[in-house]
């Protein structure tokens, strides 16, 4: 039995929740930054899902894996220079937790 | 031509912000655009350049009697506003071309023939204001800076809706295109416009910005803002209020006539209780709005009173020209005794006669004196106030209020003439004892104020002809 | 013959204009062109006896309002017109002398030329807004001249008054001549039509009458604003003798001539403007008894004189009232003469005691300024209407008015004016004239110069003669019948006013004669009713009292509460937005973040 579109889609937008939720809630920046790698896991499943259901002349549209390998070399990236900001963060101030971060405040 | 008249002063105001001489290029630029003036007003051509065709916006600009004699009234202020007050060192660049873009905003909003650019043109005049009281006013500069940016700020946007209201109905933003919106709308529409237009022309209850912010404004910007671009909103009213809403400004009649008297007996009684020459001043001004708008109000009642609106186009050329002339003057006061406080004045006509007889002759013609402008554009407006005046049926509202206005010239005597004879009569005082006469640099604007008010007193046929 | 009346306007303004602007620094030459000047209007004037002629030159025409300037001559006018620059043309003269050593003499003759100008304009003057216009220019010049030692601060005080109460006067009569313009469609005099009138309320045509009535009050000095005519008297005397005495302020009684002729309201019409005339004519009355009451008990020489004008003028104005016009005019005719003669000789008297005022301070005068003493006495003669002189003559008509009216009130009321006047004016003359020298100012006085007692006897002599020189010279106009005879009819008027002669010298005589102050003393009439105190307190706690609480309102409730409420309440929303919505948690960012898109979503999707 192989799933369908509407079960990918499911699982993916739970992921997207989850994420989200995540991002709202938790106050340590780098379990933010993990559920934010979560939503864009979400969002790469979607483009695989859609992928392997609209098919062209027999095989899945490649498009939307194209745009999924994309995806993964921008969040390899931004997980470098994020990583590198929270460190760079942690040592300016002593402290990733978002609830000391306000600086920002009007 | 009409391009070159708002392009010329715009090209000398980035001159002189990139570094060519302040003072000269603005009286070149300005003495250019006396002439290319007069021979725009002798051969009007209009002109038009599509900006934004979809929505129908275009870049028009033409004369048509009434926005002549702006015109005129822009250009003298221009020239006579670069050659007043007292630049501060090293300030030139600002000063000169903050002068040059207020000049171009009022110049290209009364030459617009287009409802958007005549409003943007306003607007752009209004940034240097402020930045000229915020950055180079005298006193409380901030708070006076604050004040008229949020009023005009509100009126302007109150404005705008009413604008936009009536484009709606309208269809077309061009001038030519002016006809009365369905009456429904009207009552809205006109109310907008009042408010909006009101506020700029600081009608009462709307005018508490106005004298603080000429007594702390630069003396040109006073000058150009009080006696120019001030009479933008009256401008705007008689020229598109009046058009679009005919039947919503009758409607609203019996509150601009309690706004007017507001605007006569309130402050003009508020203006008897000024101690500084420069706030009265600016008193005043307010107060002499409420003549003109009496000529709006007999215009509402009957839009054929074909009296009012020349009545108030020459007042407004009038009092423009006389309040830019106290103004000038009054710096000019200032800089000989160092004070504006009434009470330490005294005297002055000896030490300095002839800045006493051109404060008398623009005291006495801000007064409504016969053969001087004022008396003319007043004596107008009241005869506006009478033209539909059915003897057998009892006085109306524009009846009443004329008569009730036709105090304020009283008022307006008590104190003028207790400011001059404060100011210049009675024993000298000390800082009146070694105070210098008016120099000639100062005297060349005075002298071209004054002259065009006695030559437009004596024979206002002049200026009244181009409304033909 | 067509231009010629427009020299008359123009000549005095070119010389007032030349001073200004060229002579400024040159003051014998000032003086010089400027009494040239009215010297050939005086000649024009004479030139124009008895001719009619109009013209008319455009000043705003647009839609439906047609003003101009323009001028109507008729006998009225060019018989005023003697008047003005006669009397003019006697006072440049005088001021040559008398301001020879002032250090503003440039800027007097070109204030004497702009009121030359002025009058000229009231008297030709084609239409109302003409008048009005020079209306307010007579004001104008009598402000400059008043206030021409503006230094001194009663001087000062005393000009701004005088254009102040103008004004009021001016609030009134424009509205009069808006209403009159509303009734009959025209400011031009020769148009008008009384016609128009019939049909509409008296109450209305009444109330438009008094209102250009109150221009008259206004510049005539009527009660209740008579007080800037003797406040006026800090101008130079020669100011006060043309202006304050012979033509400006008498220009309230032509103007209302001109406005009965013109309308053409006759005693037979007379009800068609209601009770306006009575109005007008106890408004005169009154004025004329309280100004003599006050005159009696003033020790200024000049303040005096000023009241007794206040006095004459209410008899001219009484006059009006009575719809007795010719009357009024005629009075006003003899009474230019022999007023600016008195002021110019108190003029040459104040000249010789160096600036001296007082009465009490002169006395003795008589034997040492001879030719001044003459002519004053001839002067106080004509005004207390001794027989024979032009004052008896045309006061005799104003009585013999009311007389024909019926009024008897004010006919009596006038027959008491006519004695307080002589009273008052013999008690001038013994005190200041007769007796010894009380100071040394009067000690050394003697007789002026030629160029000051030679308009002086001018003036005596047209105090005899300037009823008989012609008719035709004579202000009024053709249609009225002013009847002149030297010896008039032995009637109640006749017998009233020789007896009120009778009683007013006796009692100056038995009171002052020889005195050395004044043996009687009443407060009410030396302090001139308590009007000036009343009107400084009205001012000081009611229009700047009243102006304080405004601009108090003004500042603190529309400026501060309202306008300042509203912008205070938008910097607190302000405030509140930034510390809730702007925490700098990175957490309540991405919430709003992530609700806006949902939000969004949710619009662009199911909506």
């Amino acid at each position: 039995m192989t799933p369908t579109l509407n079960e990918y889609l499911f699982i993916s937008g739970l992921l997207f929740a989850i994420g989200l939720g995540g991002v709202i809630i938790r106050r340590n920046i780098i379990v933010i930054f993990m559920c934010l790698e979560m939503m864009l896991a979400a969002a790469s499943l979607t483009l695989v899902a859609f992928s392997r259901f609209n098919t062209v002349d027999g095989l899945p549209d490649y498009d939307g894996q194209v745009v999924v390998f994309f995806i993964i070399t921008v969040a390899a990236a931004e997980v470098a220079v994020g990583l590198a900001i929270i460190v760079s963060l942690y040592r300016a101030r002593q402290t990733i937790n978002t609830d000391e971060l306000t600086s920002l405040k009007g | 031509m009409l391009f070159a008249l708002i392009i010329i002063p715009l090209l000398a105001a980035v001159a002189i912000l990139f570094g060519s001489p302040a003072r000269l290029t603005a009286l070149g630029a300005s003495l250019t655009n006396i002439l290319l003036a007069a021979a725009a007003v002798a051969f009007p051509v209009d002109v038009s350049l599509p900006i934004l065709t979809d929505l129908g916006i275009h870049i028009s600009l033409g004369l048509e009697g009434m926005n002549s004699i702006m015109l005129i009234l822009s250009v003298i202020v221009t020239l006579t506003a670069i050659y007043s007050g007292n630049c501060p060192e090293g300030r030139e660049k600002l000063w000169f071309s903050s002068i040059l873009f207020i000049s171009t905003g009022a110049i290209g909003a009364f030459l617009s023939t287009d409802i958007f650019f005549f409003y943007a043109f306003h607007e752009l005049a209004l940034i240097p204001t402020f930045l000229m009281i915020g950055i180079l006013g005298r006193g409380d500069r901030k708070e006076a800076a604050w004040k008229i940016t949020i009023y005009l700020a509100l009126g302007s946007i109150v404005l705008l809706a009413g604008l936009l209201l009536a484009t709606a109905h309208l269809d077309s933003f061009a001038f030519s295109d002016l006809k009365a919106i369905p009456a429904e709308h009207q009552n809205h529409v006109a109310l907008l416009l009042i408010i909006g237009f009101g506020t700029l022309v600081s009608l009462f209850p709307f005018h508490s910005w106005a004298a603080p912010a000429y007594a702390s404004a630069p003396v040109p910007v006073a000058m150009l803002h009080a006696g120019v671009l001030k009479k933008f909103g009256l401008y705007g009213l008689l020229r598109i209020g009046m058009v679009v809403a005919p039947e919503g400004m009758a409607y609203w009649l019996p509150w601009i006539c309690v706004l007017l008297l507001g605007n006569i007996i309130w402050v003009g009684l508020v203006t008897l209780n000024q101690k500084r020459l420069d706030l009265m001043l600016g008193n005043s001004s307010v107060m002499h709005m409420g003549y003109i708008f009496l000529a709006i109000a007999a215009l509402s009642a009957n839009p054929d009173n074909s009296i009012a609106q020349p009545g108030a186009i020459l007042l407004m050329f009038a009092h423009g020209i006389s309040i830019a002339l106290l103004f000038s003057l009054t710096s000019v006061i200032e800089r000989k005794t160092g004070t504006l406080e009434i009470a330490r004045l005294g005297g002055l006509a000896k030490t300095a006669p002839a800045l006493a007889f051109l404060f008398g002759l623009a005291g006495m013609a801000s007064i409504g004196l016969p053969g001087l402008a004022n008396f003319a554009g007043e004596v107008m407006v009241f005869f506006a106030g009478f033209a539909d005046w059915s003897p057998a049926d009892g006085m109306g509202w524009v009846q009443v209020t004329t008569i009730i206005a036709l105090w304020g010239v009283v008022l307006s005597a008590v104190y003028m003439l207790r400011a001059f004879r404060n100011t210049f009569q009675g024993p000298l005082v000390t800082s009146t004892q070694y105070a210098k006469d008016i120099h000639l640099d100062e005297k060349v604007p005075a002298y071209i104020l004054a002259g065009t008010l006695l030559i437009i007193g004596i024979y206002p046929n002049l200026l009244l002809n181009l409304l033909k | 013959m067509e231009t010629l009346p427009w020299f008359l306007l123009l000549l005095p303004l070119a010389s007032a204009v030349i001073i200004q602007l060229a002579l400024k620094y040159s003051a014998t030459a000032s003086s010089m062109l400027s009494t040239l000047s009215v010297v050939v209007t005086f000649i024009i004037s004479c030139f124009l006896i008895g001719s009619t002629a109009e013209g008319y030159q455009p000043w705003i025409s647009i839609g439906g309002l047609d003003l101009g300037i323009g001028y109507k001559l008729d006998q009225l006018a060019t018989g005023m017109m003697i008047v003005v620059t006669g009397i003019g043309m006697l006072v440049h003269l005088f001021s040559l002398g008398y301001m020879k050593d002032d250090k503003a003499k440039a800027r007097y003759f070109a204030g004497l030329s702009l009121f030359m100008f002025s009058m000229t304009g009231i008297v030709l003057a084609s239409n109302f807004i003409m008048m009005f216009i020079f209306w307010e220019l007579v004001g104008l010049s009598s402000y400059l001249l008043i206030g021409h030692w503006y230094q001194k601060n009663s001087a000062a005080d005393a000009a701004k008054k005088a254009f102040l109460t103008n004004r009021i006067g001016d609030f009134g009569m424009m509205i009069g001549i808006l209403m009159l313009w509303g009734v009959m469609g025209t400011v031009v005099f020769a148009d008008m039509n009384v016609g128009h009138f019939s049909g509409l309320c008296t109450c209305l045509t009444g109330a438009i009458i008094l209102l250009i009535f109150c221009g008259a009050v206004g510049k005539s000095a009527q009660l209740p604003l008579h007080v800037w005519l003797p406040d006026a008297m800090e101008g130079p005397t020669p100011v006060s003798a043309l202006i304050h005495a012979a033509t400006m302020v008498a220009a309230g009684v032509y103007m209302m001539a001109r406005v009965f002729l013109s309308l053409g309201i006759t005693p037979e019409n007379m009800e068609i403007i209601g009770n306006a005339p009575d109005v007008i004519a106890w408004v005169g009355g009154i004025t004329s008894l309280v100004a003599a009451l006050m005159a009696t008990q003033q020790d200024d020489i000049k303040k005096i004189l000023a009241y007794s004008t206040l006095s004459q003028l209410g008899y001219m104005v009484m006059a009006v009232g009575l719809i007795a016009p010719e009357a009024g005019m005629f009075h006003l005719y003899t009474h230019a003469w022999f007023k600016g003669l008195l002021f110019l000789g108190s003029g040459a008297v104040i000249f010789s005691c160096h600036h001296e005022q007082n009465i009490w301070k002169m006395g003795g005068l008589f034997k040492k300024m001879p030719i001044t003493s003459i002519t004053f006495l001839i002067g106080t003669a004509a005004l207390t209407a001794v027989p024979f002189t032009s004052g008896f003559y045309s006061k005799e008509g104003i009585l013999h008015a009311a007389e024909h009216a019926h009024n008897q009130p004010l006919f009596w009321l006038a027959v008491c004016v006519a004695a307080l006047t002589t009273f008052y004016m013999f008690r001038l003359f013994f005190v200041a004239f007769l007796g010894q020298a009380r100071d040394h100012g009067a000690e050394k006085a003697k007789e002026v110069p030629l160029i000051m007692w030679l308009p002086l006897a001018a003036l005596a002599v047209m105090a005899f003669v300037s009823p008989w020189l012609s008719q035709s010279i004579l202000p009024i106009a053709q249609s009225w019948d002013l009847n002149l005879h030297v010896m008039p009819p032995m009637n109640t008027a006749f017998f009233a006013s020789i007896g009120a002669f009778t009683v007013g010298i006796a009692a100056a005589f038995v009171l002052y004669f020889g005195k050395d102050k004044d043996p009687v003393n009443i407060p009410l009439f030396r302090n001139k009713f308590y009007c000036d105190e009343f009107y400084a307190r009205l001012i000081k706690y009611f229009q700047d009292a009243l102006a304080a609480i405004i601009h108090f309102f003004d500042e603190f409730l529309i400026a501060g509460m309202i306008v300042g409420g509203l912008s205070r309440s938008a910097t607190g929303i302000g405030n509140m937005f930034r510390r809730y919505a702007q925490s700098g948690n990175l957490n309540s960012y991405s919430f709003l973040m992530a609700a806006g898109v949902l939000l969004v979503i949710y619009f662009t999707v199911f909506y």
